[in-house]
């Protein structure tokens, strides 16, 4: 077992090259090699894929230094950055994952954790839009549901056997995963996705979002609302089981935490159909046509 | 004089040497800057216009001491690159450079792409063996000041890849760039009954396109001289050159008028543009504005030289 730095420098180094999902290499290949494609099919394919996405934001984030407020928007960025440069960056991100397919999501099944991830992203923006939020801040509630459990990605991939560990240990122990992260490897996924946010220079929602969404409770900052949408989406994904990422015996949440989003149970139980309906024109729209 | 421009290179693409280019000149993009008293050198763009200016620079500026100056490169497409192995004062070792472009995000570093001209397989000299010294700048957007009351800004335009435009401020007179640009568009936009036709992207799109056009007018605002792209027609833009990265005669025209510039020069024309051409669009444009602006237009033409 190595020491919590030895394994944050692991991290760190597999971070800097992070790979798209095996399960978008296929179409963003297609895609970005297509010299007539959509502006519309490259954006519907990077909001699929978490780490393409968090790629594409950074780079907008760190080209136009001088923005005052942080792009989250996709639309945007592309109109910013221009086709043929996000479908270069989509391109290298696809090569590296090419490459690092064999041996790739050992733990984690890789088509659970893409189905729990873009769940959590699509409810989280319907939750937003239940809650009459602003037309342009939805996408940024979509985002957040994405980018949410990167940090499982390097932690399933470097440490892929304590990652076993720790997933049949949430069985044994009915417990919620990121305590039996800790547990067996001295780091949870939101650390690790906190040091993702910050490598790709995401600012500070994202970062709020993916560190602190399972400490609710002890969460300082500004960012409250969007926090809360994610947790609730994320416990909807869980409890609903569209899509796997590990966490079977979640902690539930406070009925406070409703009562302040000023939605029910029911409201999230109305989502099921949408949300499953999105997950599934997003496969077959992965599914590369030949 | 407080700045002095003098073209080199005014070409897009692909050098067009022959008749019918002859007189507007058929070397790509290079620009002479001349700041002050001192007769400051900035240059901007290795096109292959670069190659003339080297022997001006040689004959003008070497008997009066070690050359160094800054070269402002507006991104590394092959037409604002392709001259600078033939750029001789590299090949002295008195030589010093600060050679200054957009950041890289792909693996490979500015000096990385510029200075790979330099190999075997492209040239028979290898970078190692030139004397110069030679310094690489990766630029974002921002400000620098390069000292003696020169300041430059830049902005980033709308190409294939990213490119830089540049604000001189000297002496209180401002010379912009903006090329190789393309007025930014709403690539989302689509009629409601076309597949993927996505209403919040469309939305979105037109705001992000707008607001972008706006800085770039913000950009190059009062601007004493403006050297915009202006390679196609309206005409030619929609017959299949959208999304190419360049502006047509009409926008910049306007964009420049809307932006308080004094002087536009027209620039990075198309190689298939004959001088005959380019005069007749230049006569069309000037009797359609006529009297409704107070903007001075000309046509960047190589040797000729702008001063404010």
């Amino acid at each position: 077992m190595q020491d919590k730095q030895q394994i944050l420098a692991v991290i760190q180094t597999y971070i800097a090259k992070m790979p798209s999902l095996p399960i978008t290499v296929s179409k963003i290949l297609q895609i970005a090699n297509d010299p007539k494609t959509s502006p519309s099919d490259l954006n519907f394919m990077i909001s699929l894929d978490p780490v393409l996405m968090g790629r594409v934001m950074k780079l907008i984030n760190s080209a136009y230094y001088s923005l005052n407020t942080q792009i989250t928007s996709l639309v945007r960025a592309i109109i910013m950055l221009g086709i043929n440069t996000v479908k270069n960056l989509a391109l290298s991100t696809a090569v590296l994952g090419q490459l690092s397919t064999k041996g790739n999501f050992q733990a984690l099944n890789i088509d659970g954790f893409w189905r729990h991830s873009l769940c959590v992203g699509v409810t989280a923006k319907l939750i937003a839009i239940k809650r009459k939020k602003d037309p342009k801040q939805l996408e940024e509630y979509f985002v957040a549901g994405l980018l949410h459990d990167i940090g499982k990605i390097p932690l399933n991939n470097k440490l892929s056997a304590e990652y076993v560990t720790a997933l049949s240990l949430t069985d044994k122990e009915r417990g919620p995963l990121y305590i039996l992260e800790e547990r067996t490897m001295e780091v949870n996924h939101c650390e690790v996705g906190r040091l993702i946010i910050k490598n790709w220079n995401l600012g500070p929602v994202m970062e709020d979002i993916v560190f602190f969404h399972h400490f609710l409770d002890s969460y300082p900052g500004d960012n409250r609302d969007i926090l809360l949408t994610v947790a609730a989406a994320n416990f909807f994904a869980n409890t609903y089981q569209i899509g796997f990422s590990g966490d079977r015996y979640p902690e539930k949440l406070p009925q406070s935490l409703y009562e302040e989003l000023g939605i029910t149970l029911d409201d999230l139980e109305a989502m099921e159909e949408k949300a499953n309906s999105e997950i599934e024109k997003a496969k077959v729209f992965l599914s590369v046509s030949q | 004089m407080s700045i002095r421009l003098t073209f080199w290179g005014v070409r897009g693409s692909i050098p067009v040497p022959g008749p019918t280019t002859v007189k507007y000149g058929g070397n790509t993009s290079c620009l002479e800057l001349r700041f002050g008293k001192e007769d400051r050198l900035i240059i901007m763009d290795f096109g292959s216009g670069i190659r003339e200016l080297a022997t001006v620079i040689m004959k003008k500026d070497l008997p009066r001491g070690p050359i160094k100056t800054s070269v402002f490169l507006t991104h590394t497409h092959s037409d604002h690159i392709m001259g600078f192995p033939f750029f001789t004062p590299l090949f002295l070792p008195t030589t010093e450079l600060d050679i200054y472009g957009p950041v890289s995000f792909e693996d490979d570093t500015l000096d990385k792409i510029v200075g790979d001209q330099l190999r075997y397989r492209y040239f028979p000299i290898r970078l190692e063996e030139l004397r110069a010294k030679i310094n690489y700048f990766p630029l974002k957007e921002g400000s620098l000041d390069l000292g003696g009351g020169l300041t430059v800004t830049t902005k980033y335009l709308n190409h294939p890849i990213l490119v830089l435009g540049y604000r001189f401020e000297f002496d209180g007179k401002v010379l912009c760039t903006a090329y190789d640009h393309e007025m930014f568009q709403n690539v989302f936009e689509a009629k409601p009954d076309q597949p993927g036709y996505n209403e919040a992207a469309v939305k979105e799109g037109e705001i992000a396109a707008r607001e972008q056009n706006e800085k770039v007018q913000q950009f190059y605002k009062d601007a004493d001289i403006l050297v915009h792209d202006t390679q196609y027609t309206h005409k030619e833009y929609l017959a299949g050159k959208k999304g190419w990265g360049h502006s047509t005669f009409g926008s910049a025209i306007k964009s420049a008028h809307k932006a308080g510039v004094k002087h536009l020069v027209l620039f990075h024309h198309d190689p298939l543009r004959t001088d005959q051409q380019l005069e007749g669009l230049y006569k069309a444009y000037m009797s359609l504005i006529r009297g409704r602006t107070r903007m001075k237009v000309s046509i960047a033409q190589e040797g000729k030289t702008i001063e404010v």
